[in-house]
């Protein structure tokens, strides 16, 4: 596997070392990315709490748009098998929906599962693509946001609008399916727009059954809170800074941290793709990438360590998008000794072992 | 290592043992007396010595219990752990929810609810928690390939094998049902469904599945009858649901989760829902006296903030009303999926006390302890952090009189708590929540001190005030090894997930791989726990069917 130390190449073992020294010393360090298989994230929260950094996986924005309107007021979900096989009225909000495969897929099938099956499938859109590619009925939102729309429709839904403008008769359509499915990217709605979906498919549960279907981001963030719900308690943003998981989405934005100059070491776990944070360079950081991904490199970060591909090059719990849960991937191809889990689980005893200062 | 516990009073009802006493320790398990010095000698006097707890039903994994903590963060308080025990004061977590079943004495702990869709994620958390043995009851009675082979009248062997194989493939300990089609007639618009209602598009009954899962768990020989969770729970008039869903059993093993929960007779018959409800915890006792085929598990209320956690969809859709905070979560899922809903029960508010003093009713009123599991359904019923305070109240009339007099008059109306004077024993408590359970799950290595058991073991401070005493465990083994030191952890080790050791008939192996192709465009392999997800290298741990 290869690995660099201030981008000359050194062996694993030296890569590791050489991490346990910057984090050992470091005061305020943050691990960023978490976009790898859970055995990685599972070492990582082990070695954040060991050490006292803090915790923000790739996904946060996104994440934290669909989380914070949980905590606020829950949520009323279904799944992509589910949708599949019941729903006659699909809403699809949005442009980012119509990148994936599925709302293709739904307009190309029926129900075929509950009440609804054999009926024909309604796919509608709310400000989303007219590229036309999928039959679909498409309501515009003129020049609103698409948390403003949906708050619109909403009043429509709940009677507090009347009339025979668009939005009243997508509202009829919705109030008239047997099993209805609204997809949607929460980090493109935003937070107050999914708290306003949330608001319109409780007041559709008074007459009939709609469910939310939210895109999982691509980078593991789902999976990831889950474990750091069963871990501390809490979602993916927490801090162990004084030794107790501290759940703060703001405080703890690595982004955020990067920019206000509060941290000094960062550890970038990424054996799955994910976009390099733009900080990455700007001060000591160790960066736990994919072998074979375009970041394995010695210009990625002070400390560079190649690891086994989840799927590829090793096996792990991933998430899997198509049926919204964790599964297990084997690797395809020839299996690496090194592991992200491997490796930073080599990081903690080392930390251990020089005493971290925290 | 051999060691001694020496000169405590041993509670083993299983042995008729409640005496002064010693109990032998080697090699993790439980040895008769030796002639031999014992390399470490325990000083267990003025102690009580008892089997490590077993827990039946105790909602600690899945993603509903994830959900609970994202709805609700601030449920439980997080603290500064001791070095060495990562998270293990990270309120609500896993390490926290192993720290303190341990430092009551509880060695082993069971998830009633393991949906086999999400069963990978539900063992990586169980795995999670830490010093004790952990176990799952796969979840049926709702999933489209079980009901189409119900309503395409298969037969009895073609229901065994999805189940064997679903047992198998999710790594379960034992089998439950929750509402039996409940969740695919609330996809389907109903909202309220009992034993012989129809489940809509498929024409079945929760009965037709129940009593197809009996049969089926009998026919495998899983030693934990099937688990069930009745229509109508909490309902005024849902005594009428348990009563006639143990009359259906026909004699079958059947086990009943949070019987509590259907204690309530309907004060008006002609209009259940509008009249409020009475304690029918004596109709319950009587049934149960009249079964003995049957057990239950209490859910035991306890006041103030909880959340409670559910697969039963439709239970959970209604109870959205009643959510205090006025949030809650919803899942239509593969098969169940599950509903969040936080809850207050009200401190001397009426409804929540008549529910407190139904439960311990139900305990107070048993004659057969063994039979009638201690749990509070945590967190549904409230924290399991409070078995030490209803296991005072169950052994103290004079606790008991002390809080009633706290509450409401409706718990004398509605109940008969107050002129009962029974007090439980050591021996019952050591019932209640060791031999019985252990019994229950077929566990036959644990839940007691005869030679051969698991060295699981607990040493409590004998002290009237039983609160206090069952909080904080003197000593806690766990095979052997010490884990909790006046009521603080002291050694931070893993225990194993408990599977049962079943086989799949490789037809059903070969059909399911195509229903699942078919209706999720991924087989079996994205379903599967393999050993390699843990990190732990020896996980899982066998337990076999009845012979």
């Amino acid at each position: 596997m290869a690995a660099w130390v201030k981008g000359n190449a050194a062996d694993t073992d030296a890569a590791v070392d050489a991490a346990a020294t910057l984090l050992a010393t470091a005061r305020t360090p943050v691990f960023a990315g978490l976009s790898a298989e859970l055995a990685a994230v599972r070492a990582a929260y082990r070695l954040a709490d060991r050490i006292g950094a803090s915790l923000d996986p790739a996904a946060g924005d996104s994440l934290y748009a669909e989380l914070g309107s949980i905590s606020a007021s829950g949520a009323l979900t279904t799944t992509a098998p589910e949708a599949l096989g019941r729903a006659d009225t699909v809403l699809v909000i949005g442009k980012r929906p119509w990148d994936g495969d599925l709302v293709a897929e739904l307009a190309k099938t029926k129900p075929v599962r509950g009440r609804a099956a054999g009926a024909d499938r309604s796919v509608l859109s709310l400000g989303g693509s007219a590229n036309g590619s999928s039959r679909h009925v498409a309501y515009g939102v003129g020049n609103a946001s698409l948390d403003v729309a949906i708050g619109h429709l909403r009043a429509f839904v709940r009677g507090n609008y009347a009339g025979e403008e668009a939005f009243g008769d997508l509202a009829k359509r919705l109030l008239a399916a047997k099993f209805g499915v609204v997809i949607y990217d929460a980090g493109e709605i935003g937070e107050a727009g999914t708290d306003m979906l949330l608001g319109l498919l409780k007041d559709l549960a008074e007459t009939t059954r709609v469910f939310a279907l939210p895109l999982a981001d691509p980078f593991q963030g789902r999976a990831v809170t889950q474990l750091a719900a069963w871990t501390t308690g809490q979602a993916p943003r927490v801090g162990f800074g004084r030794h107790l998981p501290e759940h703060d989405p703001w405080r703890f934005d690595s982004a955020r941290q990067v920019a206000a100059g509060e941290v000094d070491a960062a550890l970038w776990l990424a054996s799955l793709p994910s976009p390099r944070p733009d900080w990455l360079g700007s001060l000591p950081a160790i960066a736990i990438v994919g072998e074979g991904s375009a970041d394995a490199r010695p210009e990625t970060a002070e400390i560079v360590i190649t690891v086994g591909v989840p799927g590829s090059s090793a096996g792990g719990a991933v998430w899997n998008e198509r049926r919204g849960v964790i599964g297990y991937v084997e690797a395809t191809g020839k299996a690496v000794a090194d592991t992200a889990a491997s490796v930073i689980a080599g990081i903690a005893k080392k930390v251990e072992e020089k005493g971290a200062s925290c | 290592m051999l060691i001694r516990i020496q000169g405590g009073r041993v509670v083993d009802p299983t042995d008729g043992r409640d005496a002064v006493g010693d109990v032998w320790i080697e090699n993790g398990k439980i040895v008769a007396p030796s002639e031999r010095t014992p390399d470490r000698t325990v000083d267990a006097t003025g102690c009580v010595v008892m089997a490590g707890g077993v827990e039946v039903h105790s909602h600690i994994a899945g993603g509903n219990v994830v959900m609970s903590r994202l709805l609700l963060p601030d449920l439980y308080v997080s603290e500064s752990a001791p070095n060495g025990h990562p998270f293990a004061h990270a309120g609500g977590s896993g390490s926290w929810v192993g720290a303190n079943y341990a430092k009551m004495g509880y060695t082993t702990a069971v998830e009633p609810a393991l949906p086999p869709s999400n069963a990978l994620a539900t063992h990586l958390e169980l795995a999670d928690i830490p010093l004790l043995d952990r176990g799952a009851l796969a979840v049926l009675g709702n999933d489209d390939h079980l009901l189409q082979i119900l309503r395409d009248g298969e037969g009895k062997n073609a229901v065994r094998d999805l189940v064997a194989h679903t047992l198998s493939h999710a790594r379960g300990l034992g089998v439950k049902c929750i509402n039996a089609g409940g969740a695919s007639a609330f996809k389907d618009g109903v909202l309220k469904l009992s034993l012989d209602d129809e489940i809509p598009v498929y024409g079945l009954s929760t009965r037709k599945i129940m009593t197809a899962l009996l049969d089926a768990v009998e026919e495998i020989g899983v030693p934990h009858p099937l688990h069930v969770h009745c229509n109508n729970l909490g309902l005024p008039g849902a005594d009428d649901s348990f009563v006639s869903t143990l009359d259906a059993a026909e004699g079958r093993r059947i086990h009943f989760a949070h019987a509590q929960f259907y204690a309530y007779g309907a004060v008006d018959k002609e209009n259940p829902l509008t009249g409020g409800f009475r304690s029918a915890a004596e109709r319950i006792t009587e049934a149960m006296e009249a079964h003995p085929n049957a057990t239950f598990d209490v859910g035991q209320v306890v006041f103030g903030q909880t959340v409670t956690i559910s697969l039963d969809v439709l239970r959970q859709f209604a109870g959205r009303k009643g959510a205090n905070p006025k949030k809650w979560a919803l899942s239509a899922g593969d098969a169940e999926g599950g509903g969040v809903v936080p809850f207050l029960y009200k401190p001397r508010g009426g409804v929540s006390s008549l529910q407190w003093a139904i439960g311990l009713e139900l305990m107070l009123l048993s004659k057969d302890p063994e039979r009638t599991i201690l749990t509070t359904d945590h967190p549904n019923g409230g924290v399991f952090t409070e078995y030490p305070r209803i296991i005072h109240l169950l052994m103290s009339r004079e606790e008991r009189e002390k809080e009633i007099a706290t509450l409401p008059a409706v718990v004398g109306e509605r109940s008969s708590l107050p002129t009962i004077e029974r007090e439980y024993t050591l021996s019952e408590i050591a019932q209640l929540t060791r031999s019985g359970p252990a019994k229950l799950l077929g566990l036959t290595d644990r839940g007691h001190l005869r030679v051969g058991a698991k060295a699981d073991v607990a040493v409590y401070r004998d002290s009237p005030d039983r609160t206090a005493m069952f909080s904080r465990a003197k000593l806690v083994l766990k095979d052997g090894e010490t884990i909790v030191e006046d009521g603080e952890i002291t050694t931070w080790r893993f225990g194993r997930t408990l599977e049962l050791d079943v086989e799949a008939d490789a037809a059903i192996v070969k059909r399911s791989e195509t229903y699942l192709q078919d209706r999720y465009g991924q087989g079996l392999d994205s379903f599967a726990v393999p050993d390699a997800a843990f990190s732990e290298t020896e996980n899982f741990e066998d337990v076999a069917c009845r012979a």
